[in-house]
């Protein structure tokens, strides 16, 4: 065995290359060494934190469950039990992670039950004072904190927060807005859709998506004027209030509507021919008919669309005309609704074109 | 007389506990499992007189449960089926497979109960 003064003066004797080598390695051995140890400390850490974590989650569970289930016959009033319960929480909620576990375990149960029950899980929020770590969120300078704010806000109904997340609706962030919207309009109803009077900033397709799922998900099925929002200057709220009408059936708007068809945005006016096909708005039947040729292409379409679901008899030298239309879906429509309207004229016309290039659509046609 | 015996398989363990409380309380005996693989020993070793499974479980779905239950053991204990929205194929599936009846989350435990007292008589 090499003694280690003896090692030190082997050491010395080495050529600097391998001295190098050597201390390389000795550097790279201490280091995996201490970081080893780090990695089983750090290891044991996390363990002992979620440890914690889940024996936590254990113990506010059954304390949560405890407490649903101590419900006096009275629900405006609380139980001894469920106060206790309450005071029992008074601690835990001020701590970041503890919270977290809470809130994480109302959100499960929301998901999962519902009546009575998602009722006394929303009081719990409020009682416990939950509320307010969500409306704290709301002076956060991130966006995607404030958000999350106001979902939970959305999620547990707190009705004494529309004053706070009011100034929301018109936040530079579509992610923010959208949930101030939904908020709005998950606590209000259709009531809650008034901000459309006021907001000035887009609204995506996607918010307006979960907005109208929203609305089908309350209780009241009242329907309030969407008119104003039909002239809004703001063009995402006409678009959205195109949606609503066709959802809702509202035939008392065909008069606007007939408005919208000279607007100055061509998708408005797309869609406004889609709201009165649905809404079967024959006046604006012969008014398209009349400026065909002044319509763009996408309105064409939505016109022939209409007049195949409205089509009169008197319709067919007007149908006739654009039989072979430059446009393929104009010119299926077109023969679709001729064949609906006047079958021999249909047969005689594919009978006399059997050879030309039209053949096949008009086979098509006829086999539908 | 002796309790009856319901075997509840739910990953949710919140829901779990709740019902298992819930269900306790009006006097059945319950069996919680965290999955399927669980729920199907449970109910090999308990013979239970309802089964209550969610149709989406690690390991083994509610529905090869329900198979497992009807096709295997031959049983034709009760079952029920929880299921989330956006899982009609599978509600039908599962009733395809035996199933006696279904909630959709989120469910009333109230419902939930009314509907156990039915099948359990």
């Amino acid at each position: 065995m090499m003694e280690p003064q003896n090692i030190l003066t082997a050491y010395k004797n080495f050529p600097h290359l391998i001295q190098i080598t050597w201390g390389t390695t000795a550097v790279l051995i201490i280091a995996i060494v201490i970081l080893t140890i780090n990695l089983k400390f750090w290891r044991a850490a996390k363990r002992k934190k979620e440890a914690n974590q889940q024996k936590a989650q254990a113990k506010f569970e059954s304390l949560i469950l405890e407490y649903l289930y101590s419900q006096n016959d009275n629900p405006n009033y609380l139980s001894t039990k469920q106060l206790v319960i309450i005071d029992a929480f008074a601690h835990p909620i001020k701590v970041k992670w503890k919270r977290r576990i809470i809130v994480k375990i109302l959100y499960n149960l929301l998901s999962e039950v519902s009546g009575e029950m998602s009722d006394i899980i929303k009081k719990f929020y409020f009682r416990t004072g939950l509320y307010k770590y969500a409306l704290f969120k709301l002076k956060s300078k991130k966006w995607e904190v404030i958000g999350k704010g106001i979902e939970q806000l959305t999620r547990f109904k707190i009705i004494e927060a529309h004053q706070r997340v009011k100034p929301f609706l018109n936040h530079p962030r579509d992610e923010v807005r959208k949930e101030a919207h939904i908020y709005m309009v998950s606590l209000f109803g259709f009531e809650g859709l008034s901000f459309l009077n006021t907001i000035e900033e887009p609204m995506s397709e996607w918010a307006q998506i979960e907005i109208l799922e929203t609305l089908q998900e309350i209780e009241s099925q009242e329907f309030c004027d969407i008119k104003l929002w039909l002239k809004s200057n703001n063009r995402s709220v006409v678009l959205f209030a195109l949606k609503l009408a066709k959802i809702y059936n509202q035939f008392e708007v065909n008069e606007t509507l007939m408005e919208l068809l000279s607007h100055p945005d061509k998708d408005i006016r797309v869609q406004t021919i889609e709201v009165l096909t649905h809404l079967y708005g024959i006046e604006a039947k012969e008014m398209l008919k009349a400026n065909f040729n002044d319509l763009s292409l996408e309105e064409q379409i939505s016109f022939f669309k209409l007049l195949e679901k409205l089509v009169m008899p008197n319709d067919e030298p007007f149908v006739e005309k654009h039989l072979f239309h430059k446009n393929f879906e104009i010119q299926l429509l077109a023969l679709k609704i001729l064949k609906s309207i006047n079958l021999d004229k249909f047969l005689h016309i594919k009978e006399d074109t059997e050879k030309s290039s039209n053949s096949d659509i008009l086979e098509y046609v006829n086999n539908l | 007389m002796s309790k009856k015996k319901i075997v509840l398989a739910e990953d949710n363990s919140t829901l779990s506990m709740l019902l298992k409380f819930r269900l306790e309380k009006e006097g059945y005996e319950l069996f919680s499992s965290v999955d399927g693989k669980a729920a199907l020993e449970s109910i090999e070793t308990n013979q239970p007189d309802l089964i209550i499974t969610d149709i989406m479980m690690p390991f083994i779905s509610g529905l090869e449960v329900i198979s497992h239950v009807r096709h295997k053991l031959n049983s034709k204990v009760p079952i029920i089926v929880f299921s989330s929205a956006g899982q009609e194929e599978m509600v039908l599936k599962a009733f395809d497979l035996g199933a006696n009846d279904f909630m959709g989350k989120p469910f009333s435990p109230n419902e939930l109960l009314i509907r156990v007292r039915k099948l359990v008589t």
